[in-house]
């Protein structure tokens, strides 16, 4: 499994050095100054540009500014925001808390659904309430995030006055009070719902046909002839062995969750790093925009390695290829 | 007794020889959900193509003297902030959705299948590469490089152009490796190795042998595309990054909702295409998912 593991990590260490080269040439690619962020896009005297430009490097071959740049990320230099004039990594450091908030909720928001539902529609398939949550499923998995989301703002919001439909935390509280975790809570649980209907929707899906699945086998059926109590059967024997393939889909949920949060960030005006990226190519903030992008692709990849190993964790038949 | 001879007659209505697609044809004309869902698709597909004839508004005019109008009247769904006919923008929205999500689907399935065929038939070298390659793009999050991509083409091309362009550039992967798998099992069988012995070209034998046998599985790919890519397209639309402002589409139409007051007190302004969009998907699905069904052998329905 370690032998596994470790050729997984070296496997992706290309596929790092290739996104980070076409991250770099996007940079490139973009008007004014796009990585450091160090020349002042309203200072447009020409002496002024030639001389930050010579001094930044920006007459070297660019392989030579490819490893400047990479050997500065690698050490969390992302440059200097042009529009907040700071350094992005502070202002990526103070939206991360609130994107992974997000992302955790919804994680959690999603296995609580998905597994209540998963397991009644398992346990009794093809009665009113399996095709009650069936028919749910289809439309979690039909309809876009946005839609939804725009409407639980006019609905939930709007409507019933049951959320607020802007910002992470009421303004004015005390942070670490238990107000103001409560406020936090209250209005992250909206956008939360609606970036993880999807897994949601695909978990319960797959768990149910899987206990279906299980619920014929022969192992159901020793433990029924043993006397097994029904409820110990689905809860035990049979759950078991449906939540392991399940673990697979974590990984690709932290990609799910990285697209999803750009759209649900901007809906719910939620201050995290989806709305900090939309933001700043709205106002050209080239350098910002540069790093997120580059974080977000390794965020990704990183999700793809994870889903790999829990795939050899799971299923040991492909560890060995 | 009777049993018998009421199997007897319906064996006799049903033809002997029928081929898999009039198999597949006979099951997806009896699947009531996928049938309403074609019909409805078909009804957008046409309003939509014959909008300038249905409605004779001006769709970029701005009209001080009609902003904000509700529902009834001379606006059947009433008009925007601008004083555009939300009618007339739903129609002429559906034409641009509809043609990037078929053009981008079209891309998107023709580069896939051809990546994913000669990687599955040639195996060894140029699958490893052409697979490598395709993990490659499947690593890239799609919503951010299709916004950084935009953002630098903008103006350079035609903005709708530029769209489809970078939209399917980033998303055949996952057809590419589904394509492969399914060559992959199919190149397997006699029929090929018989073909390669009688000495068929490599293309002749990818395309009049493996490709006719793994059509069904590239007809359903290209109906969750479709689905897909009128998703990505209006999400984009949404967030204000997909086709250029001033052509209406239901993603730039529903972007509107952005606006508070607009989400709270002019529901009818953006409730439309988010009803239309949400429809129009919902159909694409359950089409594909009929297909899906007609093209299986061990369903009998």
């Amino acid at each position: 499994m370690l032998k596994y593991t470790i050729r997984r990590i070296i496997g992706m260490i290309p596929m790092l050095l290739l996104i980070s080269i076409v991250v770099f040439l996007l940079a490139k690619a973009m008007p004014g100054d796009s990585l450091s962020g160090e020349i002042d896009p309203n200072n447009t005297n020409p002496e002024y540009i030639a001389e930050m430009r010579e001094r930044l490097g920006y007459n070297d071959p660019l392989p030579v500014q490819y490893f400047d740049w990479i050997k500065g990320f690698v050490q969390g230099d992302f440059g200097k925001s042009t529009r907040y004039k700071m350094p992005v990594s502070d202002l990526i450091m103070e939206r991360i808390p609130n994107t992974v908030f997000l992302g955790v909720s919804s994680l959690l928001i999603t296995y609580i659904l998905a597994f209540s539902m998963g397991i009644f529609a398992g346990r009794k398939p093809y009665t009113i309430g399996d095709h009650v949550i069936g028919g749910l499923n289809y439309l979690g998995l039909a309809i876009p995030s946005f839609i939804a989301g725009v409407f639980a703002i006019y609905i939930f919001s709007f409507n019933l006055g049951w959320t607020p439909y802007a910002g992470s935390v009421e303004v004015g509280l005390q942070e670490g009070t238990l107000e103001y975790w409560i406020s936090r809570i209250h209005h992250v649980i909206m956008p939360a719902f609606v970036l993880g209907a999807l897994a949601t929707a695909s978990y319960t899906q797959f768990l149910r046909n899987d206990i279906i699945e299980n619920s014929r086998k022969d192992f159901v059926r020793t433990a029924r002839a043993k006397g097994t109590a029904t409820t110990k059967i689905y809860n035990v024997h049979i759950l078991r062995n449906s939540i392991i393939p399940l673990i697979t889909f974590l990984g690709f949920d932290i990609a799910t969750i990285i697209s999803g949060a750009i759209i649900t960030e901007t809906i719910f005006t939620y201050p995290g790093i989806g709305q900090l990226f939309l933001n700043s190519v709205t106002t050209n903030d080239y350098p910002t925009m540069m790093a997120i992008t580059m974080l977000l692709s390794l965020l990704t990849l990183v999700g793809n390695l994870i889903a790999d190993i829990l795939y050899g964790v799971v299923d040991p038949r492909i560890r060995l290829d | 007794m009777v049993n018998v001879t009421t199997n007897a007659v319906k064996q006799q209505e049903k033809p002997i020889n029928m081929s898999p697609f009039a198999i597949a044809r006979r099951k997806f004309l009896r699947n009531k959900l996928a049938m309403v869902s074609s019909f409805f698709l078909l009804a957008v597909v046409i309003v939509s193509v014959l909008a300038p004839y249905i409605t004779t508004q001006d769709i970029t005019k701005v009209n001080i003297g009609s902003m904000s109008l509700e529902p009834g009247g001379e606006h059947v769904l009433g008009t925007d902030k601008s004083g555009r006919d939300v009618f007339t923008r739903l129609l002429y929205g559906g034409r641009i959705s509809l043609l990037v999500g078929v053009t981008c689907t079209f891309l998107v399935i023709l580069f896939g299948t051809v990546v994913g065929s000669i990687a599955g038939f040639y195996g060894g070298f140029v699958d490893g590469l052409l697979m490598r390659f395709t993990d490659f793009v499947l690593n890239f999050p799609f919503l951010v490089f299709v916004i950084v991509l935009n953002t630098i083409l903008f103006g350079l091309v035609n903005g709708l152009w530029v769209l489809i362009g970078v939209i399917s550039l980033l998303s055949w992967g996952g057809v590419a490796r589904i394509v492969r798998s399914k060559i992959l099992a199919e190149k397997e069988n006699e029929y090929i190795l018989a073909a390669i012995s009688i000495g068929c070209k490599p293309s002749k034998v990818i395309v009049k042998h493996l490709l006719p046998n793994v059509l069904s599985t590239i007809i359903v790919q290209a109906t969750v595309t479709f689905a897909t890519l009128i998703v990505a397209e209006s999400a984009l639309g949404f967030l204000g990054f997909g086709v250029p402002q001033s052509i209406p589409s239901w993603g730039n139409m529903l972007s509107a909702s952005q606006e508070a007051d607009v989400l709270r007190d002019k529901p009818w302004i953006w409730m439309p295409p988010a009803i239309i969009l949400t429809i129009t998907i919902l159909s694409i699905n359950f089409i594909g998912e009929g297909l899906k069904d007609a093209f299986n052998p061990k369903s009998n329905r």
